[in-house]
């Protein structure tokens, strides 16, 4: 019997209700420490809501229609790639103590964060879709694109995961570099920007942001009720797949000297 | 008793790099670009090839600095070995360093189902056996408390009594013979023998020769890295002796 095969059934057995049980408890420290519970996890895209509306709306007022529903949408994908992403940095550091004397795999500690962040996604879209209703927009068939979408963020946010924390055991000020990458991204992305402005001023966006993409599809689909563009959602698959492996080879050479390293 | 490997190790060598610099950041390295970086080796272990059968009691001896935590961690699998050395685990293992593996922003009940979780259990099984696990850590009145205010004796008793229920093939205990009051590591040696040292692959590290002597089937004693001797006890505890 081999020792990779033995060890790999063992913990097989339990993985996912491991991960489950690690992305609930998560989520748990994250919302339910504090007074507020929940509410928190609205509120903080409610303020930036608020700032975007008054800045974009009421003095730059730009035509957009829909525009705080436009910017919500926005900002809660936003907000689950700048959790899952830079959220993330430390991640091996913060669980080390889940892998380093058992054989537990790093990737399940990662899936585990990147459920929890979903669970706080899946209430945010929620909230959208209350909002929706109540702004007496029709949500339609097109929402059957949305699976789609999301799982390709969430494999997109797992590559750079994957990548940012395991460049963190490297070059540990990757802390500091990172935000500033973000900010280009946010900015580049349209989160309270117009889709058309960026897409006509900057050839290659969507190669160049994925964000663009993930963002502008999820309003098609929601929002407007009409198909992606094909060709975005592939290059963003394409984004995400070359994310996760550059993520899984970095995890399996740097990573695996991680308890090392740290 | 038959004669199933467990555990090999053959060619294992591992050289840890320090450097005098810190090169730990993407800034120093930028800045230190054009700099020599003068990098010290250590060589922790030195060539060491050995066999454990299953069911044995291993116990693993040395000064400190000799290599035993490296050699454990080897062989556990948190370290990996320099290229060309290989380790080969018949069935998982574990790790156990008492008060680690916990998140000390979480309950005692949850840490008790995080860890039980890692350590293999199913959660039906933690649900069966949580009562028995806080009984024998006497920490009752404690299971919704974080365990950031636990004492340091409290946490160890916890970590204990979640360890005896592991579901590992072979587990490295590294001195975790000092656990809690002398009432309670009774209890916990007694517990131990049953559970891990009668029927599994254990491997204990420990600086109390008595603790070696009253357990262990065979011993291995490092010394400066290298696999001074591997065989019967007693005279792995006479050579240890003689070591100046």
């Amino acid at each position: 019997m081999g020792s990779n095969a033995a060890s790999a059934q063992l913990t097989r057995k339990n993985r996912w209700e491991r991960i489950w049980l690690l992305a609930k408890i998560e989520f748990k420290l994250r919302y339910y420490e504090n007074r507020l519970g929940l509410l928190w996890a609205l509120l903080k895209p409610l303020i930036q809501l608020v700032i975007y509306f008054i800045a974009f709306k009421i003095v730059m007022r730009n035509n957009i229609e829909n525009f705080a529903i436009y910017l919500f949408a926005g900002i809660i994908i936003w907000q689950f790639f700048s959790e899952t992403t830079g959220g993330l940095i430390n991640i091996l550091k913060t669980k080390k103590y889940l892998y380093e004397y058992s054989n537990m795999s790093k990737i399940e500690i990662y899936l585990a964060s990147l459920i929890s962040a979903t669970l706080g996604f899946g209430f945010n879209f929620l909230i959208l879709i209350i909002f929706l209703i109540a702004g007496g927009i029709d949500i339609g068939w097109n929402l059957f694109y949305f699976p789609f979408i999301f799982i390709s963020l969430f494999i997109f946010c797992f590559g750079i995961a994957l990548i940012l924390s395991n460049l963190y055991l490297m070059v540990k000020d990757i802390n500091q570099f990172w935000p500033l990458i973000s900010q280009f991204l946010m900015w580049l992305s349209p989160i309270f920007l117009g889709f058309e402005a960026l897409k006509n001023n900057i050839p290659f966006i969507s190669f160049l942001n994925p964000l663009f993409g993930y963002i502008s599809s999820f309003r098609d689909v929601v929002m407007y009720n009409t198909s992606p563009d094909f060709t975005i959602v592939l290059i963003n698959f394409i984004h995400a797949i070359i994310a996760l492996c550059f993520g899984l080879f970095l995890l399996r050479t740097i990573g695996k000297r991680a308890s090392e390293l740290l | 008793m038959n004669k199933e490997i467990s555990l090999q190790l053959s060619n294992v060598n591992k050289t840890f790099r320090t450097s005098s610099k810190s090169f730990s950041t993407l800034r120093d390295r930028l800045i230190n670009f054009y700099k020599k970086n003068d990098v010290k080796t250590i060589k922790a272990l030195k060539d060491i090839n050995l066999e454990i059968y299953s069911g044995e009691t291993i116990g693993v001896i040395g000064r400190n600095g000799s290599g035993k935590s490296t050699l454990t961690k080897i062989m556990s699998g948190t370290f990996i070995p320099d290229r060309g050395g290989q380790v080969t685990k018949n069935g998982t293992s574990l790790l156990l360093n008492l008060g680690v593996g916990f998140s000390h922003e979480l309950s005692a009940r949850e840490n008790i189902y995080v860890n039980g979780s890692t350590l293999g259990l199913r959660i039906s099984e933690i649900d069966e056996l949580f009562d028995e696990i806080l009984e024998f850590s006497e920490l009752e009145d404690f299971k919704d408390t974080k365990i950031k205010y636990f004492s340091s004796g409290m946490i160890q008793r916890l970590s204990f009594s979640i360890a005896i229920f592991a579901k590992a093939d072979i587990i490295f205990l590294d001195e975790v013979f000092a656990v809690g009051d002398d009432k309670f590591r009774k209890k916990a040696t007694e517990a131990l023998k049953q559970n891990w040292l009668r029927n599994r692959t254990s491997i204990i590290v420990s600086h109390s020769i008595g603790t070696i002597k009253e357990h262990c089937d065979r011993t291995v004693l490092l010394h400066k890295g290298e696999l001074k001797f591997f065989g019967d006890t007693e005279k792995a505890i006479a050579l240890y002796q003689e070591l100046e």
